[in-house]
């Protein structure tokens, strides 16, 4: 299957994220690689995906799970060879499928030859390349991220003694980009990786690149003027390219990536994730349709990216400090599931392992604007281990089948990187991919169902949104257009049944098609129509006259 | 005309001018059943009974809300306005103050969607009516606690709120009841009549158990709703009073909350004569299907009370007490033949003994006052003469009372004066035995 050449294919696309080191291993040293994510391509490729986000695989002391980056111009040794990376994207662009790697921006390791060089020595040439200082009073403004572990944004460097600024670990130091010779360097290292063929990058942590004095040091005009010439150059130089913002902010400050369609073509709803959460749980759809209320429009070449779960904490920076109580009460009761501002916990045990909340979670994930994108494991109900820790409860090994190692490796089991999940209810003898294909009706056949479907139309990664605003507050209910065609969307957020009255006089004489099973409800008159729902149901239902 | 003279007409007791259909049992409004399904299922109902309260609603509604979102903002709660045909745009305040996604207005306390809705259940006010409404409204949406506030509170603050519905939520009680901080010659009908004789009859130390705002279980609700007689005809009358009193003989878990002041505005002194329909009627005609209850009851016993038990202002209130002493002798002259019936021959012998007497020596004392409510309430039970005749005609003898008991606490201080009710209390629990024989001669 070609890759789709629309420009603005990302639009469309349903993304899968994977850590190269989770998915299989192929050689049998306990460590998923990149030949071993080639072989599962088929996988994808029935599952329905039309693009993998690969987390970070560059050389790395792997103390922030990659995102502390050594080299930026090579793999990790334990996931393969460069070789290897550019058999992967052959393959997978063979299928159709597109490949977004993962890119540092803002930092490195301190143990990157560069900081290793501006460290040794106040006169390096590489010495402006982070950002120092003789005191650690700077930037008071800036928050602290990881307050779990760390106290300052600052660190001392006894090796040059001074101090250099770091916003996350502080064995990550800041790059500076006030450095023209710095920001040319990072397009370098984008460029080797675009003329190997990716498609696209998540460029990680983009607030932060720059800092001023009296602000929070972070989406500052000076950083967007950076993003936004990395823009030209990919555009000027490699068309069809995408750039996706990983910035944790409020709708009104994430606006800025999109600029005029000249910066981010993507970034993450950060704000809307939680609250789905939080409505689910409230079952109100108050704090659902409050948070895209305050989304402002974006540019026509640009799209929201959605994600339920990820690699990281299901982060609570973008919610109230009431919000925040709330969603550790009623998510992560038990302390240790708490981590940073967030909670690490993966969809299903989130979710109590609920079939029909699972399922209402993806049917809005799919259905809302945007791009929607799945955590790898969460299609089939992966579980997660909070007993290891910061966020690698979430990491386990992908489970491939009820065999050893969950069919991920031939390696002894101590020698994986990091246990499978063997508890009775998400152990990979329940849950495996495996048993999941067999049967008709799993949550893997589900997820494949519902991807199919929502490629059947443009109009969810493409068209329009209006609230209906149903007087049931347990019902969310939209409608999507694109040009002619429209499809309403209903969802009870409630555990229990609900009646709900839908004013659609505007499509009177349309009949509802239910797009899953292509029934016909029906049609639209001058009276509101009503719908009575199962518990957690979901109808996507196409307009249609005839 | 002042006082003692009897208004013939019966429909002004019952006051039942009911739109619904009470034959099929349906008396909610399709209208509002939908905005009860869209509701669906709450933690907490507040309810608001309302008749052209179009001045203060919005601020009472808004109180009420941030009570809600700063004691229970998890809980899932509606305000539901029982209006009794309002003409001053009373429901359309209400139901404009929602909290929903529709009209956002951001209040960084509400998690979730809180509704104000609103139902007309009938032209003309009626508060058992409106009850009954609030009450169908909390069973329908499952309703753990509830609370009814009144919509001429106009200094409530939002505490109100919770300290009504903790005991309730949290403590397991199945009913609150308020206690105040009121001038000492306020609510007299409560102090020299309601209180004691309940607190005697059914053991239970009760301030206000015919109060304007409570809180009750969901539980305690049904029940009401259930099995209470709301179409025999009494089902205007005094359902605030029954309810209390039902939740005693029911052996609820009964509580007090201390308020704190009640406004001005509820201070204007209503008419008696309906006043004591909807108290002393109400007392009087649930005493026989308490009998059961109350006959067994010995002694009284305080319930628990969260702040004070009351707490007694002690700035003056204009009283016409020559007024008073005046419209009792006229009363007990008038209507000597409609007392022959209801009194004892003793009773109404001292009654006009004391009616003749110069201001300065009138005194109608505890013990002759005790009496007069028991002859009343027997004779309310044996029905002697028309009941609404007998409430119109202990009229007189209670204002005649009320003279007495300002004379008596005119320069007393707030123990003082609560000294005297506790005198009149035990007056009432002596002299129960006395209610019980008569009882028992009627049989």
């Amino acid at each position: 299957m070609p890759l789709n050449r629309d420009a603005l294919w990302y639009k469309d696309a349903t993304i899968y994220q994977v850590h190269v080191r989770t998915f299989y291993d192929s050689n049998g040293d306990g460590i998923g690689d990149f030949q071993g994510l080639e072989q599962k391509l088929d996988y994808l490729q029935e599952l329905g995906i039309s693009a993998i986000w690969l987390m970070p695989f560059f050389p790395s002391p792997l103390r922030d799970d990659g995102y502390d980056i050594a080299d930026y111009n090579s793999v990790h040794a334990s996931y393969g060879t460069l070789e290897d990376f550019c058999k992967l994207l052959k393959s997978a662009h063979d299928r159709g499928i597109r490949i977004i790697i993962e890119m540092v921006l803002n930092h490195t390791s301190d143990q990157h030859p560069w900081f290793q060089e501006s460290r040794s020595s106040q006169n390096h040439p590489r010495r402006d390349w982070y950002v120092w200082s003789d005191t650690d009073t700077g930037y008071k403004g800036t928050r602290i991220i990881f307050l779990d572990t760390e106290t300052s944004n600052w660190a001392w460097d006894p090796t040059s003694k001074s101090f250099y600024w770091h916003r996350f670990f502080s064995h990550q130091p800041d790059l500076n980009y006030d450095n023209p010779a710095v920001r040319e360097q990072m397009w370098n290292v984008m460029k080797f990786w675009l003329e190997m063929g990716v498609d696209g990058f998540r460029l990680d942590a983009v607030p932060y690149l720059v800092e001023r004095e009296g602000t929070s040091c972070e989406n500052l005009p000076e950083t967007h003027n950076i993003l936004k010439e990395l823009r030209l150059k990919l555009d000027e130089q490699f068309s069809g390219r995408m750039l996706l913002a990983e910035a944790n902010q409020w709708p009104a400050d994430l606006r800025q990536y999109f600029a005029d369609g000249d910066e981010f073509h993507m970034a993450f709803h950060f704000p809307l994730m939680p609250r789905m959460f939080m409505g689910l749980k409230l079952e109100d759809r108050k704090p659902i349709t409050e948070i895209l209320q305050q989304t402002p429009e974006i540019p026509p070449s640009c799209q929201w990216s959605l994600f339920l779960r990820n690699h990281d904490e299901l982060t609570l920076e973008m919610v109230t400090d009431m919000e925040r109580d709330y969603m550790y009460d009623m998510y992560a009761e038990n302390k240790t599931m708490r981590l940073n501002l967030g909670i690490r916990r993966r969809l299903a045990p989130l979710l109590d392992n609920d079939r029909r909340r699972i399922e209402l979670m993806n049917g809005m994930l799919m259905s809302l604007p945007g791009t929607p994108i799945i955590y790898y494991g969460d299609e089939i109900g992966m579980g997660d281990n909070i007993s290891l820790g910061d966020r690698n409860g979430v990491r386990t090994p992908m489970q491939w089948s009820g065999d050893g190692n969950g069919g991920f490796s031939n390696a002894d089991p101590e020698h994986l990187y990091a246990p499978l999940i063997q508890n009775p209810v998400y152990g990979y003898p329940a849950v495996n991919v495996a048993s999941q294909r067999e049967s008709g009706h799993s949550l893997f056949r589900w997820t494949q169902r519902i991807i199919t479907v929502r490629r059947s139309t443009a109009v969810f990664g493409r068209g329009s949104i209006e609230f209906l605003y149903p007087a049931n507050h347990r019902i969310l209910a939209y409608l999507r257009r694109l040009s002619n065609e429209a499809v309403l969307v209903v969802n009870n957020l409630s555990s229990t049944a609900q009646a709900v009255e839908l004013d659609l006089r505007r499509y009177k004489g349309n009949i509802l098609i239910e797009m899953f099973g292509n029934n016909i409800f029906p049609r639209v008159g001058d009276l509101p129509y009503l719908l009575t729902m199962g518990p957690y149901q979901f109808y996507w239902f196409r307009l249609r006259r005839v | 005309m002042i006082g003692p003279v009897l208004d013939g007409s019966p429909s002004k007791a019952c006051g039942c001018a009911l739109e619904f259909n009470v034959e099929d049992g349906n008396f909610l409004t399709d209208d509002f059943l939908r905005q009860l399904i869209n509701v669906g299922e709450v933690d907490i109902l507040v309810g608001l009974p309302t008749h052209n309260n179009a001045k203060t609603i919005r601020s009472i509604v808004q109180t009420i809300q941030n009570g809600l979102l700063r004691s229970f903002p998890r809980e899932r709660a509606v305000i539901i306005n029982a209006d009794g045909g309002s003409r001053d745009g009373t429901p359309e305040l209400v139901t404009a103050i929602s909290i929903h996604d529709a009209r956002p207005t951001p209040n960084p306390y509400a998690l979730r969607t809180l509704h104000s809705i609103s139902t007309k259940y009938a032209s003309n006010p009626d508060g058992g009516v409106a009850f009954r409404t609030i009450l169908a409204a909390a069973e329908l949406l499952r309703a753990k606690a509830c609370i009814v506030m009144s919509p001429e509170s106009t200094n409530i603050e939002s505490e109100w709120v919770s300290k009504l519905l903790r005991p309730i939520s949290y403590d397991g009680f199945d009913l609150v009841t308020p206690t105040y901080r009121r001038p000492k010659f306020e609510g007299l009908l409560m102090t020299n009549l309601l209180y004691p004789m309940i607190r005697a009859l059914y053991g239970v130390r009760i301030r206000e158990a015919h109060a304007p705002e409570f809180g009750f279980s969901g539980r305690l609700g049904s029940q009401f709703l259930n099995q209470n007689g709301w179409n025999d005809g009494t089902v205007g009358i005094g359902t605030e009073l029954r309810f209390t009193l039902a939740a005693i003989t029911g052996r609820y878990r009964v509580c007090q909350s201390f308020l704190g002041e009640k406004s001005q505005a509820e201070r204007r002194s209503a008419d008696l004569v309906p006043a004591l329909r909807q108290t002393v009627g109400a007392l009087f005609s649930a005493l026989e299907p308490g009998f059961s209850f109350w006959s067994r009851v010995t002694g009284s016993q305080p319930v628990l009370t969260t702040g004070p038990d009351q707490e007694m202002l002690l700035e003056r209130v204009r009283i016409n007490r020559k007024r008073l002493r005046e419209m009792f002798s006229i009363g007990v002259a008038e209507l000597e033949s409609v007392y022959q019936s209801i009194l004892a021959p003793a009773t109404l012998a001292e009654l006009q003994r004391i009616a003749h007497l110069r201001e300065e020596e009138f005194r109608y004392s505890a013990e002759l006052w005790v009496r007069t409510a028991y002859e009343f309430a027997a004779a309310y039970q044996k029905s002697v003469i028309n009941r609404d005749h007998i409430i119109q005609a202990f009229a007189p003898l209670f204002r005649g009372r009320v003279f007495t008991f300002l004379v008596e606490n005119r320069n007393s201080s707030m123990n003082d004066v609560e000294d005297n009710i506790e005198g009149l209390c035990v007056e009432f629990e002596r002299l129960k035995p006395y209610l019980l024989q008569l009882w028992k001669s009627k049989e």
